[in-house]
């Protein structure tokens, strides 16, 4: 693993981060430092809250307490657009993605608001050189060039699975959250997903969940566990998978499954 | 190939819309000013419903106000300010652009049926209030004014009417063509598919969804205002449900998919009125009629049946489709054909007219007239009309279901949703 020597910078930092649903409390107190340029996982049981973190990051949900900060900047409070902007982008478990607009177009959505073309009305978009130049860039990185002109819709599921990685990509944000972005693939897609993950973070930081461990140690820095609403350790995927605390809750339930 | 073919009919269009008006009569003009309008408010309509994804069902709102707009300014033209009249439409896209806004930013806080159901009542306060405002909407009998001369054009005829209403249709429709071309147009269709994504792209999607709603209501503001100008009068019947019903309706009979979808619907409804609301009163159940059918049996409308077919039939496989066609045709001229039968008998039967003949044959049931023959009311010839009518095109209709059927298996294409679909313009007849 390529741990940094430089000075360590947080690129996200969480600090007692709470989030209850009427009296349910989902989120006791979370506390996650992600190193800038990392790659970092969040893996936990079933229920243990993954796609709740995630959401509280990104915006979709208010947290209750607590304290979110991107790039050393508060995030807190703010609309997911507003987060976006700040540079963050987030892929979905459940793919989210234009079903009925072209794969290019999708991808071009993103490619127009990292431009700040979001009002653009006194332009046909046809004629955006820069902007199509970059949407081509990105639809090579994630390797569906020859399905550009299909519609999203009509895409495999891994397919479908990378797009979504690449519309994370459009925006330029510099922290990438992906939710279980392998989850429901065969075994050489999962390669060739790992893969694509892996080059397309390349100088960037990543945050993902993920089920698979043999994904996590092949891609991953540190990892951090969660366990019913509050980080139970965060190392190195080696010392993670020593630690006994980490068997007894997570990994040894797995193995008893 | 195709391109030059859309260029090339667009084109041909263009120049009938142009040369043919002066040949027609003064109803026609007419007609063809209300078609025209009422094609500019079902595309201006369709931005919000069709690409946006937003269905509204209180246009009449942004149409209403529009026209008021324009009529107040011919008011103040009438009072002598300089205005030039060919320019009047702007105070309807004004307007529209101004209640839009505020609309707008009110209902596109919710989506789907919510949404649809602020819309809604937005224009019912409109029509509710509008009778009791007596200065700016002139109370219930409305507002009138008269179009004043401009430089060398008077505005009297229906013909200069007509060509005005066409140069803002057709720039209008211009530029919402161009809209789908910019990069806020293809947002707008990313919107429908998915409007959580768009949020995470770094847009706001409810700013994004008020200026779609605010232009979509601009266009429906200008064609509220071409309206006031070819009748010189409002009132705050523009503000009915009846009005945001009919460009739904239009809207999809036509195909809200397809750009010039609404057009198609716009055009057919708007024909369909002038040509036999004059025959029957029973006009409008056959136009709800139409829609239902078209609903039930090619969902894509009008539009997207021609699209399904211009697509995925060649030429030679035109030979192979005109016979099973041609034959399901007939099938629904005949239905039409009794159900038209039906309709015009039961409207006879239950109508003022024949209860007074029955008081005066003293409780008998008389022989009544319709299509230019006499009926006996339990005359079995007067029943074996439509029942024959009914077996013969029913039985058609179904032979020819499975033929169309056959067709498309052997062209090898997926067979479209308009398989059925000769049979909805057949009842048109």
């Amino acid at each position: 693993m390529t741990r940094k020597t430089t000075p360590r910078t947080s690129a996200l930092q969480l600090t007692d981060v709470t989030k209850s649903f009427g009296e349910i409390s989902v989120m006791k107190g979370v506390n996650l430092d992600v190193e800038a340029g990392e790659r970092h996982a969040v893996i936990g049981p079933n229920g243990a809250g993954k796609s709740t973190l995630f959401n509280l990051i990104s915006g979709l949900f208010a947290v209750s307490g607590g304290d979110i900060c991107l790039n050393g900047r508060s995030i807190t409070g703010l609309p997911p657009h507003r987060i976006n902007r700040s540079g963050l982008a987030r892929s979905f478990q459940i793919t989210n993605i234009f079903h009925r607009l072209s794969v290019f177009e999708n991808l071009r959505i993103g490619v127009l608001a990292r431009h700040g073309v979001r009002f653009g009305l006194f332009q046909p978009v046809s004629r955006m050189r820069a902007i199509n130049e970059e949407t081509v860039d990105i639809l090579e990185r994630v390797g569906l060039e020859p399905r550009a002109d299909h519609l999203a819709g009509d895409l495999t599921y891994s397919e479908q699975r990378a797009l979504e990685i690449g519309m994370t990509l459009t925006t330029g944000a510099d922290v990438i959250l992906l939710d279980e972005p392998t989850a429901g693939m065969s075994r050489e897609e999962t390669a060739k997903a790992v893969e694509l993950i892996r080059s397309v973070t390349e100088g960037k930081t990543l945050l993902m969940v993920e089920h698979d461990m043999s994904v996590v140690f092949s891609l991953c820095d540190r990892v951090s566990v969660l366990v019913y609403g509050s980080i139970l350790a965060t190392d190195t995927p080696e010392r993670i998978s020593a630690n006994r605390q980490v068997q007894e809750a997570y990994l040894g339930e797995e193995a008893a499954t | 190939m195709t391109n030059m073919r859309n260029i090339l009919l667009i084109a041909a269009v263009l120049v009938a819309l142009v040369a043919v008006p002066p040949f027609l009569g003064l109803g026609w003009q007419n007609a063809l000013v209300n078609i025209l309008i009422a094609s500019l408010f079902a595309l201006a309509f369709n931005l919000l419903s069709g690409q946006a994804g937003l269905l509204s069902f209180g246009h009449a709102a942004y149409f209403g106000m529009g026209a008021f707009a324009t009529l107040h300014l011919m008011l103040a033209i009438e009072d002598g300010l300089s205005f030039p009249t060919p320019l009047l439409p702007l105070a309807g896209a004004a307007m529209g652009l101004l209640i839009g806004v505020v609309a707008g930013f009110f209902a596109t806080m919710r989506s789907g049926v919510y949404f649809a159901l602020v819309t809604l009542a937005i224009a019912e306060l409109f029509h509710s209030l509008t009778p009791h405002l007596q200065g700016f909407f002139g109370g219930e009998s409305g507002i009138s004014s008269m179009r004043m001369p401009w430089q060398g054009f008077v505005f009297g005829t229906v013909l200069e009417v007509y060509y005005l209403t066409l140069f803002w249709v057709v720039l209008s429709v211009m530029a919402l063509w161009a809209y789908t071309r910019t990069p806020f147009g293809r947002l707008t269709l990313a919107l429908r598919d998915n409007e959580q994504r768009v949020r995470f792209l770094g847009y706001n999607a409810h700013t994004s969804k008020v200026i779609i709603f605010a232009v979509s209501a601009m266009f429906s503001g200008v064609a509220g205002g071409l309206q006031a100008i070819s009748n010189e009068t409002a009132n705050y019947a523009l503000f009915s449900s009846h009005i945001s019903a009919q460009v739904v309706l239009q809207t999809f009979v036509g195909g809200a998919t397809i750009f010039f979808g609404p057009v198609v619907g716009a055009v057919s409804f708007t024909l369909f009125a002038y040509l036999v609301s004059d025959l029957t009163r029973s006009w409008l159940f056959y136009q709800g009629l139409i829609f239902v059918l078209v609903m039930l049996f090619a969902p894509t409308g009008i539009g997207g049946v021609v699209q399904h077919h211009l697509r995925n039939v060649r030429r030679d496989d035109w030979l192979l489709l005109a016979g099973p066609y041609a034959l399901a045709a007939t099938g629904g001229v005949l239905i039409a054909g009794a159900v038209i039968y039906l309709t015009e008998t039961v409207a006879v039967l239950f109508g003022e007219e024949y209860a007074v003949q029955i008081r005066n044959a003293e409780g008998s049931l008389p022989a009544y007239e319709m299509f230019g023959a006499w009926w006996e009311p339990f005359g079995i010839a007067t029943w074996l009309v439509p029942v024959v009518l009914l077996a013969a095109g029913g039985a058609i209709l179904v032979k020819s279901r499975g033929n169309i059927l056959k067709c498309w298996e052997k062209m090898g294409r997926e067979v479209g949703e308009g398989a059925h679909e000769p049979a909805a313009p057949g009842v048109a007849k």
